[in-house]
């Protein structure tokens, strides 16, 4: 299977074919060479229109039916009659090599390349005929040969119809989009991205929704006893009393092999138990590393040579703003932008004494120290709460004081965050990106030390406490916390961000509106989707819950965008952040979860009188017990040699990751070597360019004030770059 | 669902399907879009391929492009004869470019002769001083503007010819990863 760029450096490969009408230009990178040579073939064009016919009607198919000929001709027959003109003669040999690269290429590639062709629809359509009836000839020929391939062949098309067909049914089901578009007309793709990693996060959870349903919850109804716990109102809030009985958490459910009938088919649910969380997460798992591969891959970037400058404000204009106002606002904060990046130019190399060097280094550290500091503050809080809170709970009877310890954490989410953001009045960054990773970071540490703290304190302490049924209260602590975010969030979009936009429209009016803050609300999607898979666990019905909820926070989130908020006013490099986002979102989120599970399962000991591993000494005992019996019956043992050789051990997954992103890291490689060749020529052409400056005091149309700050700019970009 | 649509042949609809990156339905979808700009004019038959052309005055009132700056532009690098009429085919080609799925050498390459409003095959100062006008709306002063591609002709230009070239810009977009998510249009 080719990949992308692959497929279009074949076709560029074959069209090195010397012009004659055209001038050539030597071209450094085959990949662009694509692109120059479809233009050169575009010129030919229009002069072979205007030569011999001069037809206004159906120019194109003068190309196609001089194309079809000069092939025709070299296919049949040697001694053919000559090409009239030397413009179709070039063009018959572009278009005759694009054809025999097309032919031997999987359908699959074939559309992918026809598709990516920078041409006409007509010319495309003619292209595509011509290869399919060169391959029909082909295979015709083949057909005495090699049936097999045939068909092979036959079940590719229909797999590939199959797939569009699925994938046209599985479009026609997508949420919510006419509310993106809208989204994304009024806000931007920046805003828009978050709405979308919010739309790709809730996919996740209506799998494991679906999955645990099927196997576990299910067949748990079947068997399940009669709740004897009254139903009170407060269960919502506590996830404890009437459902603690219930198949949201893990204690309800039963350790035996369901049986319905004498001899039927028999229903292992400890094994199914395993099994079904298992493969919710090995599915995410994939899902998320593909997702990285396809990001990175789209968006990769070597850091050094990132340009700061102007070029990428003038032609990355966001085309998906669709609504008038928005575009008008977008204008105007362009050109603000703009002029502070043309001003930005005249101060950045502005030599820092040493005292204001030291100055701002040290408020740098103050800001780190007092960070790190307050994130410590707040996990030990925690823990201390956490620890106390159970004999609290025991001398008060009152139901709702569980809910003490969610209340903390969500108070410390909503607060320490803004509280970082206010550093921002006392450190001063060069580069306003900075500001935005060192932000980022500081959240990132206060959320993972958190969800660290609290995890040590279920899996150290309440798990070996001997309690009965520990993992149904660790299930339902991780309820009431997600509960507690979500109304958090709730109370946070109806109230908080109303009450800032009553501020700055009626009282100070100079605020304005407030702007959306994409990093913040990302990261509450991560936080709260790592409670949830660590929480399917001890929890099977978590999903679901956080199903509803993000269907709920992105219908406020919409609303309360509508209302209260501007559009950005700079550009937020939303790829990029959402590259990262994602990469975050597998590590440390999904590797910290695998790690606590692991932990879970291969150290703890479940309880004794609840649950599905109910008895075992470890949870996975009943993997053990499981492959014992099986390799006592003949003809299972291919799975205790897949179990023992594969599973076991752990080169298998390197080997696997590898397969599946060898091709990526092959486009990757390739891809790092070619932006090193642009950076050196980039290096030498600023040097020259510097140099050429230095000969010339001054451009004529600038005054010298600008030549000066010309220097500086490419002083700056040399020295943004050297590294690569 | 079913192929039970008059519109085209079987044959005409695989076509489009395998030469853009849209699905069956979202042609049927486009193609009631292009019929709705000018019900008078598009024919609900195209078995026949009709050679019909919207004029660029309806497809500039389109809600997705009628407040987008580079309009005009679009349509004529779009429509056959760069007048910015389009038919039936130009128009499912512009939104199969401007889709999501496009790869990004293909955007490249339309954005380039988009931004290129001489047609001459390469990105000059004039051209840059268009697209620096249209993109603030009058904002900058003319000394700004002519800063501001003397700017971008510094940063991006590969071979100091005065103007980009192809290459150039595509090697610009390489440092630009944000353009393929904002080199689109939503249909």
């Amino acid at each position: 299977m080719l990949s992308d760029d692959q497929v279009n450096e074949i076709i560029i490969e074959v069209e090195n074919v010397p012009s004659g009408v055209v001038p050539e230009k030597t071209l450094l990178n085959s990949s662009l060479g694509m692109v120059s040579r479809i233009s050169d073939i575009d010129v030919t064009d229009s002069q072979s229109f205007s030569c011999p016919h001069d037809k206004k009607s159906k120019p194109l198919l003068q190309f196609s039916t001089s194309l079809n000929e000069s092939f025709s001709q070299t296919l049949h027959g040697p001694g053919s009659v000559g090409i009239d003109t030397p413009c179709t003669s070039h063009e018959n040999i572009q278009g005759q090599k694009l054809i025999a690269s097309l032919i031997p290429m999987t359908s699959r590639d074939r559309i992918k390349a026809i598709r990516s062709q920078p041409r006409t629809m007509e010319e495309k359509r003619n292209l595509k005929k011509m290869v399919d009836k060169e391959k029909s000839k082909q295979s015709r020929r083949m057909l005495e040969l090699n049936c097999c391939a045939q068909c092979l062949n036959s079940i590719s098309r229909v797999y590939r119809r199959s797939k569009t067909s699925l994938s046209e049914l599985l479009n026609s089901v997508s949420l919510w989009q006419k509310t993106l578009k809208v989204i994304g007309g009024k806000f931007g793709t920046s805003v828009l991205s978050y709405f979308n990693f919010l739309k790709w996060i809730l996919k996740f959870n209506i799998f494991s929704f679906i999955v645990t349903f099927s196997f576990i919850i299910i067949p748990q109804f079947t068997v399940a006893e009669k709740n004897t716990l009254q139903f009170t109102g407060l269960e919502f809030f506590t996830g404890a009393g009437y459902f603690g009985n219930t198949v949201m958490y893990y204690g309800f459910y039963t350790n035996s092999t369901i049986r319905h009938r004498n001899g039927g088919a028999s229903y292992n649910m400890q094994l199914a138990y395993l099994f079904t969380i298992g493969a919710c997460l090995i599915v995410c798992f994939f899902s998320l590393l593909f997702s990285m591969a396809r990001y990175f891959r789209n968006n990769f970037i070597n850091p050094h040579i990132y340009s700061r400058g102007i070029a990428k404000l003038i032609f990355c204009w966001d085309f998906t703003v669709t609504h008038e106002t928005a575009v008008k606002l977008k204008q105007k904060n362009l050109s603000t932008e703009i002029r502070e990046n043309l001003s930005e130019i005249l101060q950045e190399n502005v030599k820092l004494t040493l005292n204001q060097q030291l100055i701002r280094f040290s408020a740098h550290l103050a800001a780190w120290v007092v960070s790190t500091g307050v994130a410590v503050a707040c996990c030990v809080a925690v823990y201390y709460l956490a620890e106390n809170n159970s004999e609290f709970l025991k001398n008060h009877r009152d139901p709702g004081a569980v809910l003490l310890l969610p209340f903390l954490v969500s108070c410390i989410n909503l607060a320490v965050p803004r509280l970082y953001s206010m550093f921002r009045l006392v450190e001063r960054y060069e580069m306003p990106r900075h500001e935005v990773y060192t932000l980022l970071i500081r959240n990132i540490f206060l959320k993972i030390s958190i969800i660290g703290i609290l995890c040590y304190y279920w899996l150290n302490v309440v798990a070996q406490a001997g309690e009965e049924c520990w993992e149904t209260l660790i299930g339902q602590e991780i309820y009431r916390l997600l509960l507690m975010d979500f109304v958090f969030s709730l109370a946070d979009s109806f109230l908080g961000e109303f009450l800032r936009r009553l501020i700055g429209m009626q009282f100070m009016t100079s605020l304005g509106l407030q702007e959306f803050d994409i990093a913040r609300n990302v990261l509450e999607l991560i936080y709260a989707q790592t409670l949830v898979w660590i929480g399917t666990f001890f929890c099977p019905l978590l999903p679901f819950i956080q199903m509803i909820t993000l269907f709920i926070m992105f219908y406020v989130k919409n609303i309360s965008l509508m209302m209260n908020f501007q559009p950005p006013s700079k550009a937020w490099r939303a790829s990029q952040m959402m590259t990262f986002f994602i990469f975050l979102l597998f590590f440390p989120s999904f590797t910290g979860v695998l790690c606590t599970l692991a932990i879970t399962i291969w150290r703890l000991k479940p309880s004794a009188d609840c649950g599905p591993f109910r008895g075992l000494p470890f949870f996975i005992h009943s993997i053990y017990g499981w492959i014992d019996t099986l390799s006592k019956r003949p003809s299972y043992l291919w799975v205790v040699w897949i179990y023992r050789n594969l599973i076991g051990s752990v080169h298998f997954f390197f080997i696997l990751t590898l397969i599946v992103e060898g091709k990526d890291k092959m486009f990757l490689i390739e891809k790092l070597t070619k932006l090193q060749d642009a950076e050196k020529r980039a290096n030498t052409s600023s040097f020259t360019l510097e140099r050429r400056d230095v000969e010339q005091p001054g451009p004529l149309h600038v005054g010298e004030h600008d030549a000066a700050c010309d220097l500086r700019f490419r002083r700056s970009v040399q020295e943004e770059t050297p590294k690569a | 669902m079913g192929n039970k649509q008059t519109v085209f042949t079987h044959e005409q609809l695989e076509a489009y399907q395998d030469c853009t990156f849209f699905t069956r339905k979202e042609i049927m979808r486009l193609f009631y879009r292009y019929q709705d700009l000018a019900p008078q004019l598009v024919p609900l038959d195209y078995t026949s391929c009709p050679d019909v052309k919207v004029p660029y005055e309806l497809i500039g009132s389109m809600p997705e492009l009628k407040d987008n700056p580079f309009r005009q532009r679009i349509a004529q690098v779009f429509s056959e004869d760069g007048d910015g009429h389009m038919t039936l085919d130009n128009f499912l080609d512009m939104f199969s470019v401007m889709s999501e799925m496009a790869p990004r050498d293909l955007k490249a390459y339309y954005a380039f002769k988009i931004y290129d409003f001489n047609n001459d095959g390469y990105i000059c100062a004039w051209d840059l001083e268009q697209t620096v006008t249209k993109l603030t709306r009058g904002e900058l002063s003319a000394e700004e503007v002519s800063l501001v591609c003397e700017k971008v002709l510094d940063e991006a230009d590969g071979d100091h010819d005065g103007r980009l070239s192809l290459e150039d810009f595509q090697n610009m977009i390489l440092r630009a990863p944000d353009f393929l998510s904002t080199f689109h249009i939503r249909i």
